[in-house]
């Protein structure tokens, strides 16, 4: 008899705040994996924001929060590739001259995966059972792809998604133009760079636009959404969770 | 204090750790005949390349050069005593003066590298390093003998003290200055002929 | 554009406006990218090379005091001079001393982008000399009285009949009449334009890609030949060079070499590569008869042992600004100073102060291109945040963000406040989202609803919902 792996759910605070069906669908996606998934009560944030603006002790505190969280599960997973890099590439460089904590976020940095890299190269999953009819683009957003090295595991998963054709963008590996507190200090720039993956998106003949990072799809979605370009945005766990068929990013009622 | 002890004190006192020795590099082998890839990338970066069997032929392949580019029976010819001993003959008009921008001018390459097409040129007194980049046609003759695989390899043969000007020569001068489209002969030589020989 | 790098903001919203400069960087960013790839994937183990690249140039950062030190031996026992620079004004005083000496009137110049750093021009023209750049996008800047805005393609902003408007005013020697349409006749003309004043120059002023300490060689990259005609022809040759591109020898050159065209033009090597070791031999006729090495600092040798190190280990090829989709929506002009794009980002506050270049390290979304591409692995993202760090440390940051994020972290560091505050936020911008789906502005003047909505929130919080399974 084996020993389901210990999980425990870093849900993100874009997620936890805006849009909980994308943490829901990530611990189907787990336990159907055959995880027991846990989902620490004093998590909030990664601490990402504090870093990226230089407020190195900020960012340290929340980290040592997360670590202490998170301590004694077999595996960190996160549905995002931006969250994941903060705490398994920069929470051990945060922590490095900590006395305590510089060991443990190493060792939690060993243990932490963005979701579908997780669940194909760890657990072993080639295939979902879920149904969704539509051409879908998938944006690599930079984290995921350059921090997580996630690249062809979303794209095998969805591919196994009855009904779904992945339509590639011209440019998947460009930056849309979100990069946290880039997109409001630099508005004028974030918006070029947004419409220039919508474009693409459009070229695409795409109905649905998706990824593995929600602050990339909030973007791109409240740009769309701004012009009128009525592209669906979903995350990629929603799809392969087969919970799809709620309202997408910003589409409204009326 | 000086800005000589300045700069080196700040360093000094600035260095961290050590870095390994970088370890020695060895550059991809050269997979089939040297010649064949000199040729073969020479002829890639817009260079002209033609194989002749000796020394004896290059006048008669000069004079061919400039008849195919409509260009009158003249070259200008180096110090470089090698070069004024081949069978000129009267075919041809020799100029010893430094070439024009519009002129054909003859050079001896000691040495060239099959990675990547190029001719090494080193300064000598026969050899002005400024001579190839005054005219507007080069003819290049090298023998196939020293056609060496790397930068390297022509660096050891080349050896140490070093000339006071050593010249890599791939292919005409060129720019991409204007709207990112390649022209040829920017400043140095519009066109570039490398005359092999084998003997 | 106001070319304050302050000006960071103004000038992007003139960029984004500019449709010509829009086409412009189109044209660069395909044609640099696809020829750097091209080249790499011709080349096979590229990583091998990369890798062996990165650790010559930390070596030769870590033994930079003793590497300056044998070059300058070794230049002087080949009868050259070493000047050493602290600051740009060091800098020009050097040059001018030595030029004032040479006797020298005109001065013809091969690129270099550390004469940008110190604004020798500037300082040459009021002193009476008068610099001729030579290379072709360096020339017609000169004559624009522009900038450069790429740091090897300088006016790749500029279309051919900017180009030709440019010539007609400048060249008022040749026919009026002349035709200007196609780029060989703006090339050819350049050419015959500059053949004379090479000539006629008492003095020639390159840079360096590298320098070789074992040799006292200095070795310089182009594809148009004017370097060479620059430093060969009149009797003082001056190489002006940043202090960090000294290597042991001629073999890691070769490396590095390797690694720069490639990654910068997609060539396998340029057209001209050229070693420099000193003056002309007794018996030589051609070539400089003095040859002068000025190193400059302006803040390089303070970048050792902090987090911005690696930058040094720098070969300017450009792959990162090639790749960066802020250059490339902007362009080079935008960042107001020397070095734009990642590698300004990274070595700007170096040189001149986070005062005066903050945005640089700021205007980026991290997205790592950058480093990836780098020939010599620089993280160039994490110098970034380390000037963001070094900004907000010394109070340098702006209030409002600030203010904000010690919000945001005062909550996150204390769970229950935090989740309280979402479970509220949830709700509150789901109401004002309405049936619509998303806000269309907040109160407080945002920079996301300048140019986007915000999607509606579900109206509960995951952690909540989880809890009440």
């Amino acid at each position: 008899m084996s020993v389901r792996p210990r999980v425990g759910l870093f849900v993100t605070c874009l997620v936890d705040l805006v849009r909980p069906q994308i943490g829901f669908a990530a611990v189907k996606l787990l336990v159907d994996a055959g995880c027991e998934v846990s989902v620490p009560a004093s998590q909030t944030c990664c601490g990402q924001p504090a870093w990226n603006a230089g407020k190195d002790a900020d960012a340290a505190a929340i980290a040592r929060q997360v670590i202490d969280a998170f301590e004694g599960f077999d595996y960190v997973v996160v549905p995002s590739g931006s969250c994941g890099g903060m705490l398994r590439r920069h929470y051990p460089e945060c922590l490095k001259n900590d006395p305590t904590y510089a060991a443990r976020a190493r060792a939690m940095a060993a243990k932490t995966f963005e979701l579908m890299s997780f669940l194909v190269r760890v657990r072993g999953v080639t295939k979902v059972d879920a149904k969704f009819d539509g051409r879908v683009a998938y944006h690599d957003s930079c984290s995921s792809l350059r921090e997580m090295g996630v690249r062809a595991e979303p794209r095998q998963l969805l591919a196994s998604v009855a009904g779904l054709t992945i339509t590639e963008l011209g440019e998947p590996e460009i930056c849309c133009g979100f990069g946290g507190l880039f997109s409001v200090k630099y508005p004028e720039i974030s918006e070029q760079m947004a419409d220039g993956k919508i474009a693409d998106t459009l070229s695409t003949g795409a109905d649905v636009l998706t990824g593995p990072d929600f602050g990339c799809l909030l973007h791109l979605a409240g740009r769309m959404k701004r012009q009128g370009i009525a592209v669906k945005v979903r995350h990629a766990a929603e799809i392969l969770a087969g919970t799809s068929d709620g309202p997408a990013l910003g589409e409204g009622t009326g | 204090m000086s800005a000589r002890a300045d700069i080196l004190s700040t360093i000094r006192m600035r260095r961290t750790g050590s870095k390994p020795q970088p370890s020695r590099y060895k550059a991809p082998p050269i997979a089939g005949d040297q010649v064949e890839r000199f040729a073969e990338r020479a002829t890639i970066e817009a260079a002209e390349v033609r194989i002749l069997g000796s020394l004896g032929e290059v006048p008669d392949a000069v004079a061919d050069i400039l008849r195919a580019r409509n260009m009158a029976a003249s070259v200008h010819l180096p110090p470089d005593a090698r070069i004024g001993a081949l069978p000129w003959g009267t075919a041809i008009a020799l100029e010893h003066t430094a070439p024009g921008p519009n002129d054909a001018a003859v050079a001896l390459a000691p040495f060239a590298i099959a990675e990547t097409g190029t001719l090494v040129y080193t300064s000598a007194p026969d050899t002005p390093a400024s001579w190839h980049f005054r005219p507007g046609l080069e003819i290049a003759i090298v023998a196939a003998g020293n056609i060496l695989p790397h930068l390297e390899d022509v660096l050891a043969r080349v050896g140490k003290p070093l000339p006071s000007t050593i010249n890599l020569v791939t292919g005409p001068s060129r720019t991409g200055d204007i709207e990112q489209t390649l022209e040829l002969g920017a400043h140095g030589p519009k066109a570039l002929v490398i005359l092999v020989v084998k003997n | 554009m106001n070319l304050d790098p302050r000006n960071f903001p103004q000038n992007v919203h003139t960029a984004l406006g500019d449709t010509r400069l829009k086409s412009a960087l189109a044209r660069l960013k395909t044609h640099f990218s696809v020829s750097r790839k091209k080249s790499i994937a011709r080349f096979g183990d590229f990583e091998t090379l990369r890798e062996t690249g990165r650790a010559i140039r930390d070596h030769a950062i870590e033994h930079l005091d003793t590497l300056l030190e044998t070059f300058e031996k070794n230049v002087t026992a080949r009868c050259g001079h070493v000047h050493w620079a602290r600051t740009p004004a060091e800098a020009c005083e050097i040059i001018l001393t030595i030029l004032r000496e040479a006797g020298a009137k005109t001065v013809t110049k091969g690129k270099t982008m550390v004469s940008e750093e110190i604004d020798l021009n500037t300082y040459l023209e009021e002193a009476g000399i008068a610099p001729v750049e030579t290379d072709l996008g360096e020339y017609i800047i000169q004559l624009r009285g522009e900038p450069p805005s790429h740091i090897i393609a300088p006016a790749f902003h500029l279309h051919k009949d900017q180009v030709a408007e440019t010539f007609r005013k400048a060249h008022t020697t040749l026919d009026p009449d002349r035709a200007l349409t196609e780029r060989s006749a703006l090339v050819g003309e350049a050419r015959t334009m500059l053949r004379a004043r090479f000539a006629a120059a008492d003095a020639g002023i390159t840079g360096a890609n590298f320098l070789s300490a074992a040799d006292g060689a200095a070795v310089i990259v182009t594809n148009e030949g004017n370097g060479d005609l620059t430093r060969l022809l009149p009797k003082t040759h001056i190489v002006l060079t940043g202090i960090e591109k000294v290597v042991a020898n001629m073999d890691e050159v070769a490396v590095l070499l390797r690694l720069l065209t490639r990654s910068a033009t997609g060539q396998d090597i340029t057209s001209y590569v050229s070693v420099m070791t000193g003056p002309r031999a007794a018996d030589e006729t051609d070539g400089p008869q003095n040859f002068h090495v000025v190193l400059v600092d302006h803040g390089r040798s303070d970048l050792i042992g902090t987090e911005a190190q690696d930058i040094l280990r720098c070969i300017r090829c450009s792959a990162c600004m090639n790749h960066c989709p802020i250059y490339m929506a902007v362009g080079g002009h935008a960042y107001g100073a020397t070095y734009p794009g990642p590698l300004g980002a990274a070595l700007n506050p170096g040189l001149i102060g986070m005062a005066l270049a903050h945005h640089h390290p700021n205007a980026s979304t991290f997205c790592g291109r950058c480093e990836e591409v780098c020939p010599v692995k620089i993280p160039l993202p994490k110098i970034m945040r380390h000037w963001r760090a070094q900004e907000y440390a010394k109070g340098l940051a702006p209030k409002m963000p600030v203010f904000a994020l010690a919000l945001w972290a005062f909550a996150a560091k204390r769970p229950t406040l935090y989740k309280f505050g979402a479970r509220i936020g949830a709700r509150v911008l789901k109401f004002m989202a309405g049936r619509r789906g998303a806000v269309r502005a907040l109160p407080l003047k945002n920079g996301w609803f300048a140019v986007r909505d915000f999607p509606a929130p579900q109206g509960q919080t995951f952690q909540e919902m989880w809890r009440r399974r």
